[in-house]
């Protein structure tokens, strides 16, 4: 069985390397790639269109990021919704922020499938995924 | 006296029908000038025919003349007839007679009524051999000369021998017998020119000559016929000699009847003018008299009133004498104002029924009308009534119009009237006024009152004076007094607000600021009460209070109120920052300690560990740098001192020179030596090195980096500037965040995301503000406001 390829947006070095570290351990899913901020992502996303490169299923995206945040990212995605549905490109939310504020903001993204906080679970990525 | 009478009649009759008279002149003088006129028309109508008359007897006379030298001529010829009937030396003869008479064109001798001698025969050889007895031409005539044995003149005819001629024929009997006809041909041009027709005046008069034909027996006109002769304009005379009538017509007869005419035209006009004013002259007197009448009447009616009105007025009525004041007349309303009777009154002085501290101005005013320095007065004052008591009286004094013309005496009227029941009431009312004046005026506001649409005030109250120093006299001068002292940045609000309201009949209550007198800025809460007449806003007026210490209050509370509640949202935001920043850390260690402990060998446990410690460490950053936010956000009560700007900027300069150098970076400290400002100097330490660091972080590696720190002044405030020329940021996407804590904006490893969140807050506590001006890849400006 294939694996699920996974983007870790963050700017958090540990935190990159601790959810490289819970994807491993999974049985669905695979770092493909991951990023400091939104910036470098958006950068890579739009070269593999473009350059029909592989693209992840799934995108953990962080909020607080220097550069361009979470809710840049996504916003900047926005154009490129029709291609996510596609390609079944879902982005996920995952962050420290236990705020209500941030969690309806995702709720009420379309582009947003699901609000993770911080710390993660195996079982809680494997089960989202599916 | 009888005939006077009868003169004063007629001249009355006259006077009060001058229509009547008016015609009477016109037909007078109308029939007298035609009559005038038709005299003079038959006059000249006279002296014409007689002028006429005495031209037609010349003429005839010169006519029948030359018909007498004919008669000779015939004669003479007719002698030359010898008893055998036969003419001696008829040529010799007949050249002769035709020398003799030029009026004869030729001379014939006619035996037995057969031409038969011509002289001259030249031209005339046609007539001979004419037989005029049996000729039907000439027959008739030939004979009537036989029959009455006279030379009879035949014609004119038209001649054998051409032209238009007379023929003069003589019987001419030898013994008892007719023996023939001795005859003259006459030209009837040569004829009329001897008879002198020619020198008649043609233009006024013509001439006609006519015969009846012997044949048809109707008169027949030889001369060309211009005007038709009728009785009236011709005079005629007869010659037997030839059967002739001779006329002289008048070509103008119409002439004197069109004068005529004209002259009963004039005379018309001349009679209808005269008798026209006549009438007018006669009106004039008839008017005047009516005009009289009039004006009696309405001076015995308006004496009649003069008497009524003093008699019966409800006011006190006096006559006075001019000179000394004397009283000469009163109605009876004076007595009864007075308690006096009218005798009592009569010859009294005003000066003795006067309040003696009335009398000195009543006497001004009198003597000033004595003088005719005044034509009235109006007084108010007292009199002493008979029983000791005081009235009030308004009085009002004229000169009497003086019937006597003669006389230089000046009256006076005095009317007068009893006021003191209005005096009394004015006095109450003016102490009331006095007492709503003072009430006013300790009311700790001021009162007004103005036009509901101009403004314009008509009352405002003393307190204007100590609230904003103006007047009421300032005030009230100018219409626009209120709208123009209204503080510039409130007028329009504040008139229009209250234009509004007065429109809509609302009572209403605002707040703006005035411009007192000195220059201060008054905050006054106007309260406006609207009074209308019929549903239309006529009058405003409120109260205004000063309302500056409230206001300052308010601004105060404003102010603190938006320090609060901007402290409180950075400790929202603070406490949001920490509880983010510590959860990623816990998380973080959660997450490690699960990896540790489900590690499948031991270099992995390591490795875990090794990132747990790393994370401790990082969390340790983490409250150092929370405490360092604490400490500006609790640190109140600062203590400022003045510093020295320059030596500051130096040393801030001097701890980073390092990193100045290895960049390669140009600074310019434009600071004065001696700029001084009032700062915590820890805190000026921090803002200084903070911003420099950042200049220096972010510069440009492409190019030459400058950073340049200013101080000015700006709206009053100390401004510290610093700028560089580095790498800038997107303040179009950053603005909100630049100063928020954990925000960074480049990807550069040391950026932490704390440097600037620190100098706002410690800024902001010193009570300034700080300002950035970027733009990427050109710089950024920093300026920090120094309270």
């Amino acid at each position: 069985m294939k694996k699920i390829p996974v983007w870790i947006i963050d700017d958090d070095p540990i935190f990159k390397i601790i959810a490289q570290k819970i994807i491993q351990r999974t049985e669905n899913l695979e770092t493909l790639a991951t990023f400091s901020n939104g910036k470098e992502a958006l950068n890579v996303f739009e070269k593999a269109i473009y350059e029909n490169e592989d693209l992840p299923n799934v995108i953990l995206l962080d909020i607080e990021m220097p550069i361009m945040d979470g809710w840049e990212f996504v916003h900047q995605i926005q154009p490129f919704e029709t291609l996510l549905k596609e390609k079944k490109i879902k982005i996920f939310i995952l962050s420290s922020s236990i705020a209500i504020e941030d969690k309806l903001r995702a709720e009420s993204d379309t582009t947003i499938s699901g609000y993770l906080t911080k710390p993660i679970s195996l079982n809680d990525l494997e089960t989202i995924v599916l | 006296m009888g005939l006077n009478n009868i003169k004063t009649a007629v001249i009355n009759w006259f006077a009060y029908k001058p229509k009547m008279f008016g015609l009477l002149v016109f037909i007078t003088l109308f029939s007298l000038f035609n009559y005038i006129a038709f005299q003079n028309y038959l006059i000249n109508q006279e002296d014409k025919r007689v002028e006429m008359s005495n031209m037609l007897n010349a003429i005839t006379q010169n006519i029948e003349q030359s018909l007498r030298n004919c008669y000779t001529t015939t004669l003479s010829l007719a002698l030359t007839i010898d008893d055998n009937g036969v003419p001696k030396d008829f040529e010799l003869i007949g050249q002769r007679l035709l020398e003799s008479n030029n009026t004869i064109k030729a001379v014939q001798l006619v035996p037995n009524g057969v031409i038969k001698y011509v002289y001259p025969l030249e031209g005339n050889e046609a007539a001979i051999g004419l037989d005029v007895l049996h000729s039907e031409l000439h027959k008739k005539e030939a004979t009537k000369s036989i029959q009455t044995q006279k030379m009879f003149f035949a014609g004119p005819i038209e001649l054998r021998q051409g032209g238009q001629g007379i023929v003069g024929r003589l019987p001419v009997y030898s013994g008892n017998k007719f023996w023939g006809f001795s005859c003259v041909i006459l030209t009837l041009d040569k004829l009329l020119m001897t008879s002198g027709v020619n020198s008649l005046n043609t233009k006024n008069f013509s001439f006609q000559l006519s015969k009846n034909n012997p044949i048809t027996l109707k008169e027949e006109f030889f001369l060309p016929k211009t005007v038709e002769i009728n009785q009236n304009n011709a005079v005629s005379s007869y010659i037997p000699d030839g059967d002739w009538k001779l006329y002289i017509i008048d070509k103008n007869s119409n002439e004197l009847w069109n004068q005529l005419l004209l002259k009963m035209v004039i005379a018309f006009l001349v009679a209808f003018n005269i008798s026209y004013f006549t009438f007018l002259l006669f009106k004039k007197p008839n008017e005047l008299k009516k005009l009289i009448q009039i004006q009696a009447n309405k001076l015995m009616s308006t004496e009649l009133k003069y008497k009524t009105i003093f008699e019966q007025a409800a006011i006190g009525i006096a006559t006075v004498d001019g000179l000394e004041g004397n009283i000469i007349d009163v109605n009876d309303n004076f007595c009864k104002l007075l308690g006096f009777d009218r005798k009592e009154l009569k010859g009294l002085s005003f000066k003795e029924i006067t309040h003696p501290e009335d009398v000195e101005s009543n006497i001004e005013f009198f003597e000033k009308i004595g003088n005719g320095a005044i034509n009235s007065y109006n007084l108010e004052k007292r009199y002493l009534t008979k029983n000791g008591n005081v009235i009030w009286v308004n009085l009002m004094v004229k000169p009497l119009m003086v019937s006597d013309s003669n006389s230089e005496k000046l009256t006076l009227i005095a009317l007068v009237e009893d006021i003191t029941e209005r005096k009394l009431n004015q006095e109450l009312i003016t102490t009331s006024q006095q007492r709503i004046e003072s009430l006013i005026n300790t009311i700790d506001g001021i009162v007004w009152e103005c036009d509901a649409k101009t403004f314009e005030f008509s009352f405002i109250s003393k307190k204007v004076e100590s609230i904003l120093g103006y007047t009421p006299e300032e005030w009230l001068a100018s219409k626009t007094f209120w709208r123009d002292h209204i503080y510039h940045e409130d007028r329009e609000r504040a008139i229009n607000f209250c234009l509004d309201k007065t429109a809509q009949n609302l009572n209403h209550d605002f707040e703006y600021r005035m411009l007192a007198k000195d220059g201060r800025i008054v905050w006054l809460r106007d309260i406006v009460n609207v009074f209308r007449r019929e549903n239309e806003p006529t009058r405003l007026r409120g109260i205004m209070i000063n309302v500056t210490k409230t206001k300052e209050i308010e601004k105060n509370l404003n102010h603190s109120f938006g320090l609060v509640s901007q402290q409180n949202e950075r400790l929202l935001n603070f406490s949001y920052i920490v509880s983010h920043n510590l959860r990623s850390h816990t998380s973080n260690i959660t997450s490690l300690i699960e990896l540790i402990e489900s590690a499948e060998n031991e270099a992995e446990r390591e490795e875990m560990l090794t990132l747990l410690k790393s994370v401790s460490s990082s969390l340790n950053d983490t409250m150092l740098n929370l405490n360092e936010v604490v400490n500006i956000q609790t640190n109140i009560s600062l203590n400022t001192q003045k510093i020295n700007l320059y030596v500051y900027v130096e040393a801030a300069l001097k701890v980073l020179s390092s990193q100045i150098e290895s960049n390669g970076i140009e600074v310019n400290n434009l600071v004065n030596c001696d700029e001084e400002i009032e700062y915590n100097p820890a805190y000026i330490e921090s803002i200084l090195f903070n911003i420099i660091s950042n200049a220096i972080r972010y510069c440009h590696k492409e190019r030459k980096s400058i950073i340049t720190i200013k101080c000015y002044l700006e709206e009053g405030s100390k401004v510290i500037e610093i700028s560089d020329n580095g790498i800038g940021i997107d303040l179009k996407k950053n603005e909100n965040k630049i100063f928020g804590l954990y925000k960074t904006f480049s990807d550069l490893g040391d950026s932490r995301g704390i440097g600037l969140y620190i100098t706002k807050n410690q800024v902001n506590a010193m009570g300034g503000d700080i300002k950035v001006e970027s733009e990427p890849n050109v710089g950024t400006t920093f300026k920090i406001l120094v309270l």
